[in-house]
């Protein structure tokens, strides 16, 4: 396979135009996260019933998404498939900016986000909550390292054992995410030990899904190739991932389906739960999964990289509509106190608990793409993570 | 660059004057109201001033996760002497003791978020729950905490405990 | 003979008399301190000696009585008429303690009663805090250690009875015994106030007319509330999740 070379890409006109229009998106996410945070939550419509929202759906998102980015490095430096190698530098800078875009839309909402110091001095170790603070921090260290080896020559010969290392960690930070929820027992729409692995094969399609955005975007803004072969390897990966993610979502809700203590909140999910169960069947299912398959897997549409495009546009809003299912459905489910009881109360028992988005909460979620964005803009611009060129001639291991 | 230099010079002297004058006119020192009760604070006040932010820091672990409610580095027994009483202000000093040290140095306090930064009323009922010595424990001869005799035997407690 | 046996048998009956007195007099003191070991010397830190517990019996509960939550409003300055939460809506607005109504959908059977922290051994909200926050004090009782609370919720999540409220705006005039503040948590302390000052009782304990709620050490078996528990059957809301919660319930 011919050497690579990694450039960094130029800046000008366009450059300055996506940081301008990128930065006022986060300008005016920072307002709303202030307005927030100076008055309190009773401006956004978060309430006792529904404690996390819209940030915490856009947060864990990019979280999730984040590992499943660093998908490619991993299987170029520790399966040591030779096509993807060339991606790897690319994969973990993007990793990493998700997770610091997720980061920052979970801690700006938090209730005292000026305790963040306590939060990472003060550790409970039983709390699934802080193992997951201890993995992201170590994603960053360990990913960041991770860059070095790819990118200092002489570090090169190491980059596949700390390759293997972040690969592991990052199987464990999505099992934690995913068990943020799979841990509560107490409520009817969680409570399932599948949650784990399931959130991190969803964390292999949305990871990739943002990661071809992010690549093809750059490549069409900056002149440079992207050839056929890499389009169709990252294409059936996308694919196989989607599939991963549907089949694991459908053994979950059989297996609740199966239990009638679950009945309740599959009815609801499933069936009579208006909002979300249009975005679990319109949005979860089949923009999330059924169409992108279908792109993907029809010759046609599926070689072009314009099809690529759609199909993970189509996973990406797939993903933030599972992930609204999931926190504010399960949510909206109530606790079920006393089965067999028809409950009512001053405090929303026994009642599917309503809840309104408001402004602020969406420029929150939209500003920690923005973030993400910009980081990897910034980083390509300053050091060399894209090859210059992916054409067949250079990225296809087996061309002649 | 000599009109660069001039202006330069100019913008400097503006902004020391702009930045000096009003705190040389302005009062030095904090204006602290006066405590309400009691001659003597429960430590030496050069020790609080240096140390009350350890002292209150350390009480507050005790007080809430091991339910050891002793009195002299209370928040809440500060108010007592420190503090007036919501409808008992009797002088026309603005402010609350510790926020208007605070503010003057600069020192975000974060306790008033949530602590009430007056006392409890004498002739408030529902002041029901106090960790004060309740009658019965003085009556076995159960005085526990260790404070000086000064707050001990201030007026406020003299009449909480006849109540 | 008559005479020395009446003085022995007087004589005896002195000593036995002597002794019975003397035991009183040696015991009692042990009995009055035991009955007032409530009042916890406040030096020490809790004990794990005491496990401070609620028993609510049902079917004293009468739909439409709110005693015990607008004694809890009162004690500890939340909601109510004059609530200090202004700007927050309806379903932001914290509640400590609620009354839940019942009716069984099958036999058509209703019931009354409060539903606050029910103080569990196995606590989730204090598994999942990640700053130990949320943590139980040695003698059994949940509390919210607000300075260490960054308002992340996790622990509202976890929680099975729904105990836990977030406050959503900046708060004035607490009662100087509950400071309570905007993005903390905060649940019903089982009057941790009012039991460390040595009552033994809590606002909504006294304040219920029907003498529905029992407060005490579970501990002890002399306790009122052992006592009851001992004689009655008793029961926790979600008994299956294995929490062994200090609030137990008659009824239901």
């Amino acid at each position: 396979m011919k050497k690579v070379l990694y450039t960094q890409t130029e800046g000008g006109k366009g450059f300055y135009l996506l940081l301008a229009v990128l930065g006022a998106i986060i300008g005016v996410g920072m307002l709303g996260t202030f307005h927030m945070e100076h008055n309190g939550h009773w401006v956004t419509g978060m309430n006792q019933q529904i404690v996390w929202g819209v940030p915490h759906v856009f947060a864990i998102f990019l979280i999730v998404a984040a590992s499943g980015a660093l998908n490619i490095a991993s299987i170029g430096s520790v399966f040591g498939k030779k096509i993807y190698k060339p991606l790897g530098r690319l994969s973990a800078l993007v990793a990493l900016a998700l997770l610091t875009g997720g980061l920052a839309v979970l801690v700006l909402d938090l209730g005292r986000p000026d305790r963040l110091i306590i939060a990472m001095t003060h550790y409970n170790f039983s709390s699934i909550f802080a193992w997951n603070m201890i993995f992201y921090n170590g994603f960053f260290a360990i990913v960041g390292i991770y860059i070095w080896t790819m990118m200092e020559k002489r570090y090169n010969p190491y980059s596949s054992k700390v390759g293997l290392a972040a690969f592991i960690w990052r199987l464990a930070l999505t099992t934690a995410t995913g068990s943020i929820f799979g841990f509560l027992v107490a409520r009817q729409g969680y409570d399932a030990a599948i949650m784990g692995p399931m959130f991190v094969v969803m964390s292999f399609a949305y990871g990739l899904a943002f990661f071809w955005i992010v690549l093809n975007t750059s490549y069409r803004m900056t002149g440079r190739e992207l050839g056929g072969v890499m389009t169709k390897r990252l294409k059936n990966l996308l694919g196989v991932f989607v599939a991963g993610a549907l089949y694991f979502t459908i053994v979950m809700h059989l297996a609740n389906l199966y239990a009638p203590e679950h009945k309740g909140v599959e009815d609801f999910i499933l069936n009579s739960g208006g909002i979300y169960t249009t975005l679990f069947w319109y949005g979860q299912i089949l923009i999330g999964a059924i169409i992108p398959l279908a792109i993907l897997y029809y010759p046609a549409t599926g070689n072009s990289r314009c099809g690529v495009s759609v199909a993970s546009i189509l996973v990406i809003l797939g993903g933030i509509a599972q992930m609204y299912v999931t926190v504010v459905g399960g949510q909206a489910y109530p606790l079920e106190l006393f089965p067999g009881h028809e409950v009512v109360s001053t405090f929303s028992d026994g009642v599917i608990n309503s809840y309104s988005p408001t402004l602020s909460e969406f420029l929150l979620g939209i500003m920690g793409i923005a973030l993400t964005l910009a980081m990897v803009a910034v980083a390509v611009r300053n050091l060399r993570f894209m090859p210059a060129s992916l054409a067949d001639s250079v990225a296809d291991p087996h061309h002649k | 660059m000599k009109p660069v230099r001039k202006l330069l010079g100019l913008l400097s002297a503006a902004l020391l004057l702009i930045t000096l004058v009003p705190s040389a006119i302005a009062e030095v020192g904090p204006t602290i109201p006066k405590p309400i009760k009691g001659k003597q604070c429960v430590a030496e006040t050069s020790d609080m001033r240096r140390n009350h932010m350890d002292y209150l820091k350390k009480h507050r672990v005790e007080a809430l996760r091991q339910g050891v409610r002793t009195k002299q580095y209370s928040l809440k027994e500060c108010l007592e002497c420190h503090v007036p009483a919501k409808g008992e202000e009797t002088t026309a000093e603005s402010g609350q003791f510790c926020k208007n040290c605070h503010v003057y140095v600069g020192v975000k306090l974060d306790c008033f978020e949530c602590h009430a930064t007056q006392p409890e009323p004498l002739d408030d009922k529902s002041a029901q729950g106090h960790p004060v010595a309740t009658p019965a424990m003085n009556a076995m001869g159960r005085i526990h905490q260790p404070y000086s005799a000064l707050v001990m035997n201030s007026p406020a407690t003299q009449q909480r405990e006849a109540k | 003979m008559s005479e020395s046996n009446q003085t022995d048998l007087s004589r005896r009956q002195f000593v036995g008399k002597g002794a019975a007195v003397a035991a009183t007099v040696t015991i009692a003191p042990g009995v009055l301190l035991y009955g007032a070991a409530e009042a916890r010397n406040l030096d020490q830190p809790a004990s794990s000696d005491v496990r401070w517990g609620m028993l609510i019996d049902t079917n004293k509960c009468e739909s439409g009585c709110n005693d015990c939550v607008s004694a809890c409003q009162t004690e500890q300055g939340w909601g109510g008429e004059n609530s200090n939460e202004k700007l927050s809506a309806p379903e932001q607005k914290v509640q400590w303690i609620r009354k839940v109504d019942l009716k069984d959908t099958t036999t058509g059977h209703t019931q009354s009663l409060p539903i606050m922290c029910q103080h569990c051994e196995s606590a989730p909200c204090v598994d999942v805090c990640p700053t130990t926050a949320s943590m139980r004090r040695d003698d059994g009782i949940v509390l919210v250690d607000r300075h260490l609370c960054i308002g992340c919720r996790f622990c509202m999540m976890a929680c099975p009875y729904k105990a836990r409220s977030f406050v959503h705006e900046a708060l004035e005039d607490q009662k100087p015994h509950m400071p309570r503040g905007k993005g903390t948590v905060e649940a019903c302390t089982l009057c941790v106030h009012k039991l460390d000052a040595g009552e033994g009782v809590t606002a909504c304990s006294v304040a219920c007319t029907k003498g529905a709620i029992v407060v005490g050490d579970i501990n002890d078996e002399n306790s009122d509330i052992a006592q009851q528990l001992k004689r009655h059957k008793t029961s926790q809301i979600r008994a299956d999740l294995g929490l062994n919660t200090g609030v137990r319930y008659r009824g239901i």
